[in-house]
Order: C-alpha cells, then sequence, then structure tokens
C-alpha cells in the first residue's frame, strides 16, 4: 500500500500541474461577453482660454438608472439614461447648473439623426412637426451642453431594440423603488475609454482656388477679383456626430456648385470675363474664423488690394422665401449699395427677397460673427449671405446635433446658387439692371441639381470638427480635388488653430451594457449550494455506511482524547 | 463578485463527485487509483468519437432536422458504452468488491466527462460581469450526468462482471443499458428538434428570470455554449428526471441481483 501511495500522488500531483496550466492559458481569453454592445459618441471638451467646458472624463463604470428613480436617491454611482423624445430640459438644466453629484449622463437620440445608418435615416414615419420640435429641443439641449462644466462622462447613443429593451428594464425596476446598485443586480455600464488629451498644434487647412480672368493685351494692370468664400468645418456637442448639413454644408455645396458653373463661362475664352475668381473654402469658422483670419494674412497687400469685393456663404440651405446680406460697412456707402441692389434685382427675378443688415466690427473685440467681418478687418469690402438675420453667438450655429440632413431644403440651395451666380455674372459682364438670364434653366449652365444632392449627402455623412481632421484627411483631400477639377492653381495651406482654444480627443467609444446580479444573489445561491452538499452528504452516508457512521464521524476526536489519556 | 459565482457554479458542477468520494465507503477502500484511470479511459473513448464524428458526420448548413445524422450520433454514443466495458472489464483494479468498483468507475467517468465538457466554459463565461443562469443550469447538468453515469456503470458491471443473473432481469438490464446510454442522444435530439422546428435563427426571445432579452444566435450542436432562452432548463430538468428513474431502476435491479445471488 505505502509503494503505490507515492507513485498515484507524483500521478495527482502531474494532473494538478497540468490543469493549472490550462487555466493560465484559459485567462488569456479575453473576457467580452456582455450583453449589448452600442457605440456611443462622448460629449466635446474644449478649454477657451484655459477655461474648461464640456465634459471632463471619458471612462464610464455606473449602473445604469433612469428618469423615474425616487426623489432623495443618491445619483453619484448610477448614470442617468435619458432618451430625448422624453428630455425634460428644465431637470437637466437643475442638475448642470447647480452641479448635482452624478455618475454619467446617457441621452439616446432617435435613429432619424444617425446618418450612418442607411434604412433609418430615409424613413419618413415622423411628422413633420414631430421633427420640427425634436429640432428644437436638440438644439437647446446642445445649446446647455456646451457651455456647462461637467465633472462626469456624457455621452450619446442611437436608440435601438437592445437599448431600449435595456431602458424598459431599469424603468420597471426604478418605478417599483429598488434602485439600482451593487446590492440589487440590475446593468452596469462600461466605457472603457482612454483618458482624454489634449490635441497639441490642431490643424485647420484653407483651400483656395483660382479663375484668371481674360487679360486685355498690354494691359499692364492685375485683374479685379471677386472672392467667393465659404467654411466647411464643423462644431457641436458630439464632434464625431457633427456633420453640420445647413452650417455649413450648404455653404460648402453652394461654393462648389458655383465653381464649376463659372469654370464653364471661363472655359472658353470668348465668354471669359475681366475678373478673376477666387474660391476659397476656408477653417476654423467656428473658432472666430480664425482660418479667414490665417488665409487673408498669407496674401500680400497688392493682391488683397485687388479684390473688388467677397462674397461670404453660411447656411443658406433651409430657407423659405428670404435671405439676408450682413454687412460690416454702412449701407450708404455707394459699393454696398451696388452690389445690394444687384443681389435684390435677382432675387426679386427669382421671386423671393433679400434684405440687407449692417453689423458695426469692433477691432479691439476677439469675437467674429460673421465671415466678412475678417476681410473688413483688413478693409477688403464683403458681405455674407445667409437665411440667419441675427449674427450667432460663439459656437451657435456651428452645426451641431440638431443640424442634420432632414432639415434642409434642396430648392432653397438652387436659389441661393442662381441668385449668387447671376448676380456676380452681371457684375462681372457689366449687364446690371438687364433682364437677362445667364445660367437659366434648361440649358448647359443650369444649377445641376443631382450634384448639390451628391455633394450634400456626402456632406451631411462627414464629421468635420476642425482639429479631429488630420493634414491629409481624406474629406479634406476630396475637396481639394473637387477645386482643383474646376478652377486653376489650387493650394491648400495648413496652419495651426488659435491657442484659444483647445479641444481634447476621445470622442467615440464603445459601450458594453453588463446584466448583473446582486451580491446577496450570490450569498444565497452559496447557502443553497451548501446545504445541498451536505444534505448529498449526509444522504450518501446514511444509505451506504449506515447512520451509525454518520454519528461515529461527529464522535472521532472525544474517542481518541480518551484513547491518550 | 464574478469570481464568487464562478465559485458556486463550480461547487455545484465539481462538488457532489468530491461528496460522493468522500461520503461513500469509497474513501475507505482508497479507490481514488480506479477513478483515474476510468477517467483516462473517458478521455480517450472522448477523442475517439471525435474522430469518428468528425470522419462520418457532415455539417448541415441549415439547421433541418436530419434523421440520418441523429441515428449516427445514436450510434457513435455507444462507443461509450464500448470504454466503458474496457474500463469495468480490462484494467486492473485492486481488490474491491463489485459493489464499489461500478461506484469508483462511474465517479471517475463522470468527472472526467464534467472536466472535459463544463470546465472550460465554467472558467471563461463565469467569471465576467455579465451574468446569466447558464453556468448553474449545466451545473444540474453535470449532477444529473454524474447519477447517469453511476447508473451506467452498474448496469454495465451487472452485464459483464455478474455470472450468474436471473433469466427474466436480462432483458430488463439490457433495455435499461440501452436507455441509459442513448440518453445524451436523446438531450440532444430533443435539443435539435427545437432549434430547427421552433427557433428561426436569430429570434429575440423573452427571459423570464432576468427580464431581459437575450440574443439567440449561438446554436452549437455540442451541449456547450448554448443561449437559448426558456429551453435549456427544460431540457436540464428532463434530464434530472430521468437520470433519478433511471438510477432508481438499476438499484432496484443491483439489488434484485444481488438478492438472487447470494
Amino acid at each position: 500500500m505505502s509503494s503505490k501511495n507515492p507513485r498515484e500522488r507524483q500521478m495527482l500531483e502531474s494532473i494538478y500541474s497540468m490543469i493549472a496550466v490550462v487555466f493560465i492559458l484559459v485567462t488569456c481569453v479575453d473576457l467580452c461577453d456582455a450583453a449589448t454592445v452600442v457605440d456611443v459618441y462622448r460629449l466635446i471638451q474644449y478649454d477657451i482660454s484655459g477655461v474648461p467646458f464640456g465634459s471632463r472624463f471619458a471612462t464610464l463604470n455606473h449602473h445604469a438608472g433612469s428618469l423615474h428613480f425616487a426623489p432623495g436617491v443618491d445619483l453619484s454611482r448610477t448614470v442617468l439614461v435619458i432618451p430625448v423624445r422624453e428630455l425634460n430640459i428644465t431637470f437637466v438644466k437643475e442638475y448642470i447648473s447647480q452641479r448635482k453629484p452624478l455618475g454619467g449622463l446617457l441621452f439616446l437620440l432617435p435613429q432619424m439623426f444617425n446618418f450612418g445608418n442607411r434604412e433609418a435615416a430615409t424613413e419618413g414615419k415622423y411628422q413633420i412637426r414631430e421633427k420640427e420640435l425634436m429640432k428644437t429641443v436638440l438644439a437647446e439641449l446642445e445649446r446647455l451642453l456646451i457651455h456647462a462644466n461637467i465633472p462626469y462622462p456624457v455621452y450619446f447613443a442611437f436608440e435601438d431594440d437592445d437599448i431600449d429593451a435595456v431602458l424598459a428594464d431599469v424603468k420597471r425596476s426604478d418605478v417599483s423603488g429598488q434602485p439600482a446598485t451593487a446590492t440589487t443586480g440590475g446593468y452596469k455600464l462600461v466605457v472603457s475609454a482612454p483618458e482624454p488629451k489634449k490635441i497639441a498644434s490642431p490643424s485647420i487647412t484653407n483651400i483656395q482656388g483660382w479663375l484668371p480672368g481674360l487679360k486685355a493685351d498690354g494691359d499692364p494692370n492685375q485683374l479685379p477679383t471677386i472672392a467667393i468664400v465659404a467654411s466647411y468645418d464643423t462644431f457641436g456637442t458630439a464632434p464625431a456626430l457633427s456633420v453640420g448639413s445647413d452650417s455649413n454644408g450648404s455653404g460648402v455645396v453652394a461654393l462648389l456648385e458655383l465653381a464649376r458653373l463659372f469654370s464653364l463661362l471661363y472655359s472658353n475664352p470668348k465668354t471669359r470675363g475681366r475678373y478673376n475668381l477666387l474660391f476659397g473654402l476656408t477653417s476654423g469658422g467656428p473658432y472666430n474664423y480664425n482660418g479667414t483670419h490665417k488665409w487673408l494674412r498669407s496674401f500680400d497687400q497688392r493682391q488683397r488690394e485687388s479684390i473688388d469685393y467677397a462674397i461670404c456663404l453660411n447656411s443658406i440651405g433651409s430657407w423659405d422665401n428670404e435671405l439676408w446680406i450682413h454687412v460690416s460697412k454702412p449701407p450708404e456707402n455707394a459699393f454696398i449699395k451696388q452690389i445690394f441692389e444687384g443681389f435684390s434685382t435677382v432675387a426679386e427675378e427669382l421671386g423671393f427677397k433679400v434684405g440687407l443688415k449692417h453689423k458695426k466690427i469692433n477691432i479691439s473685440n476677439p469675437r467674429v460673427a460673421w465671415e466678412h467681418e475678417q476681410f473688413s478687418k483688413l478693409r477688403v469690402t464683403a458681405a455674407t449671405l445667409s437665411e440667419l438675420s441675427a449674427a450667432p453667438e460663439l459656437l451657435e450655429n456651428t452645426g451641431g446635433l440638431s443640424d442634420s440632413r432632414h432639415f434642409i431644403n434642396e430648392t432653397a440651395i438652387v436659389r441661393s446658387i442662381k441668385l449668387v451666380a447671376e448676380s456676380i455674372a452681371r457684375h462681372v459682364y457689366g449687364r446690371q439692371g438687364k433682364n437677362i438670364q445667364i445660367f437659366a434653366d434648361n440649358t448647359s449652365l443650369a444649377v445641376n441639381a443631382p450634384y448639390i444632392r451628391s455633394w450634400l449627402d456626402l456632406l451631411s455623412k462627414t464629421p468635420r470638427v476642425a482639429p479631429f481632421l488630420s493634414k491629409n484627411d481624406p474629406f479634406v483631400t476630396a475637396l481639394k480635388k473637387e477645386l482643383e477639377d474646376h478652377t486653376r492653381e489650387v493650394n491648400a495651406h495648413h496652419e495651426v488653430l488659435d491657442e484659444m482654444f483647445t479641444l481634447y480627443d476621445s470622442t467615440k467609444a464603445k459601450l458594453n451594457i453588463y446584466q448583473v446580479a446582486s451580491v446577496t444573489f450570490d450569498l444565497l445561491l452559496l447557502l443553497v449550494l451548501g446545504s445541498y452538499l451536505i444534505i448529498l452528504f449526509t444522504f450518501l452516508v446514511i444509505t451506504t455506511r449506515g447512520l451509525d457512521d454518520l454519528i461515529s464521524l461527529f464522535r472521532r476526536p472525544p474517542s481518541r482524547k480518551v484513547k491518550t489519556a | 463578485m464574478t469570481l464568487f459565482h464562478f465559485f458556486n457554479c463550480a461547487i455545484l458542477t465539481f462538488g457532489p463527485h468530491a461528496v460522493y468520494y468522500s461520503a461513500t465507503p469509497l474513501s475507505e477502500y482508497d479507490t481514488l487509483g480506479t477513478s483515474v484511470k476510468a477517467a483516462l479511459v473517458y478521455l480517450g473513448t472522448a477523442l475517439v468519437k471525435l474522430v469518428c464524428l468528425a470522419t462520418f458526420l457532415k455539417v448541415s448548413e441549415n439547421d433541418s432536422f436530419d434523421p440520418y445524422q441523429e441515428l449516427l450520433h445514436a450510434v457513435i454514443g455507444f462507443i461509450d458504452v464500448a470504454g466503458l466495458y474496457f474500463a469495468l472489464t480490462q484494467l486492473t483494479h485492486r481488490n474491491i468488491s463489485q459493489n464499489h468498483k461500478f461506484q469508483a468507475v462511474g465517479l471517475g467517468w463522470a468527472f472526467a466527462d464534467s472536466v472535459l465538457h463544463r470546465l472550460a466554459p465554467l472558467w471563461v463565461g463565469s467569471r465576467g460581469l455579465e451574468f446569466t443562469w447558464d453556468y448553474i443550469l449545466q451545473g444540474l447538468e453535470a449532477n444529473a450526468n454524474l447519477v447517469l453515469s453511476i447508473s451506467l456503470a452498474a448496469l454495465g458491471s451487472l452485464m459483464w462482471l455478474r455470472k450468474n443473473k436471473p433469466k427474466t432481469l436480462i432483458p430488463i438490464i439490457y433495455a435499461c443499458a440501452g436507455i441509459v446510454a442513448t440518453m445524451p442522444s436523446i438531450t440532444r435530439f430533443e435539443y435539435s428538434f427545437f432549434i430547427s422546428c421552433v427557433m428561426p435563427k436569430g429570434h429575440l426571445q423573452p427571459l423570464p428570470y432576468v427580464g431581459g432579452y437575450q440574443k439567440s444566435e449561438r446554436l452549437d450542436t455540442s451541449y456547450l455554449g448554448r443561449g437559448l432562452g426558456w429551453h435549456f432548463p427544460k431540457v436540464v430538468g428532463f434530464e434530472l428526471f430521468t437520470s433519478l428513474m433511471m438510477a432508481f431502476i438499476s438499484w432496484q435491479l443491483f439489488s434484485a441481483c444481488q438478492r438472487s445471488s447470494s
């Protein structure tokens, strides 16, 4: 017997070591077993001159809660899941302004705003009124979140079946009075994102293209230039979702179409005008038109002086029958009058109104509300064509969540393009006041609606927050290539964004939703299993060895003591 | 507390084997060697079964219920019986009585089965944050399997090791052995039948226990990795019930043979 024991013991040991090795190997397997994994987009985090704004954290590891929580419950370790459809803006305002402790916020957006999902984006099951309501609610929410400093993570996600089911469950358990904590089970939301870091030297890229005019032989003077400018970048609550279809996707599309139309005219020397045309796609729009400022500084004095006037396009995609021209020179100025008359005549012919708005610029104030103000600061006559009647505030109307493809009216863009094209053409060819349609419908120079639609679709799917667009971003390259198709001498200038604005990365993450059991459940289970094993043990001892053996198990130690004594 | 859950499920899956060994006279007679040998024979049998399955079974693209494939599965299940025969008769056991021999062999067989089929999923799956009832049900299944293995070993020892049996009981013994041997195939059959007829792929099933939804997409043909909703508990319940029944029947047969021989 003793000779067998060491051999058996060796065998057992080898088996144990083999099992240990297997355990170690298996632990290397990644544990990714969440019931649901959802793409989430983080609220923007930025500093203006060192003052922090937005959500300051990215990692999330708390229980889910809904709006039906009992009053007075401690929410510092709960993530509130709020569908935007049922949003109560005063509640959110209260929470944020009073800086109440919260584990995190998760906003659920309707699928309508999901530009990545084809079928959802085009389904028309929402009434117009619902859409408009949603837009106003979202706009208000965005305004609130952008200007607040929030010390916990805030994420946006799109509604889908999984997350709806989770939310329904959470609501049910909240209503029944059981808040989700470590001891009562529920759902745990985990986002493991890296610590957000500042984006060092964010680059902004300005793209310009020229259509040179016809120089008369023997004329040493430089031709005058007319500039058409639009900024193409956006800024919104969720940078990964800021597609800015209207602000300023509509402007970009209009600029590209104008470039195409004028390139057709200028390709034939007989129809080439005596003006150079300069097309500029600028970046850094939301940041006081920083890009435009740097772009203009890159021109030398002579070139700047040769610019007759510049038209900046800003949000021309969702108006009905009134556009505005904003200027910084007083309206009594003869040149401004001439330009405005040209535009309003064409507008009348096309069947809508154009109004003139004057806003004085204050050179000491760093705030630049319109793009033309950057031109005016360098004494270049400029105006902005926009559907907005009042100047937007800082970081407002810069293409946030509420600015989606659904709210754009393509005919509005077409009419705006016609307006700008005819007005400029009449100025270039000296045909002001004459009733002549250069870009008439059903001609080779007609405005191409499918072209506009395809570019608008592309823009509505591309988030364009400038610091997140690298120098060789494919979208920037695509814009450059498109301009190269229509214009000559295309250049892309790379600049660094002003230090006043700092943005932080970590904009997209994956949210894991785990269904967890409470600690009490585990303890209960342990109790049940323990009693089961004890019962099994006693049952087996009684049936195989008899009741006496069972009793003797408990009597052995005392009997040994008696023996030794 | 997920390691806690793993610990709970582990003691549910492997505890009864240890308890059985220590509670019955097996521990007194030190029959560990027999159990270990039986476990090794089980490993060999599993390997042979794997090779046969790989050779003879076609992988069907759709989950339609194919009777011929199920029949083939049942036939291959008999390799189990052959393995048990080998373990009971061919291996050299120390001088232990009939009574304890089949228990030790059955215990080793069941332990190897649990370790092979249930340890890996348990280790990988139950340590995560996500809670499912799967692992508890798997543990219950392991218990049923233990009872079933011991009854199969009992019937096996009756068939091959006992020379004088009453004539009337012989067909019953063989019939019971046949049923117990095909038990895994029956539970598989019931399972795949449900899969093919009742559940379309990717269908969301309500899970009354946890009050949520679970995607029923993982449809393996083995015992492992099952994510279906309310069918798994049904199958486990069926297994437990039948194992207890078969244990009772084989106990009666064993004691009847014991009575007739003595």
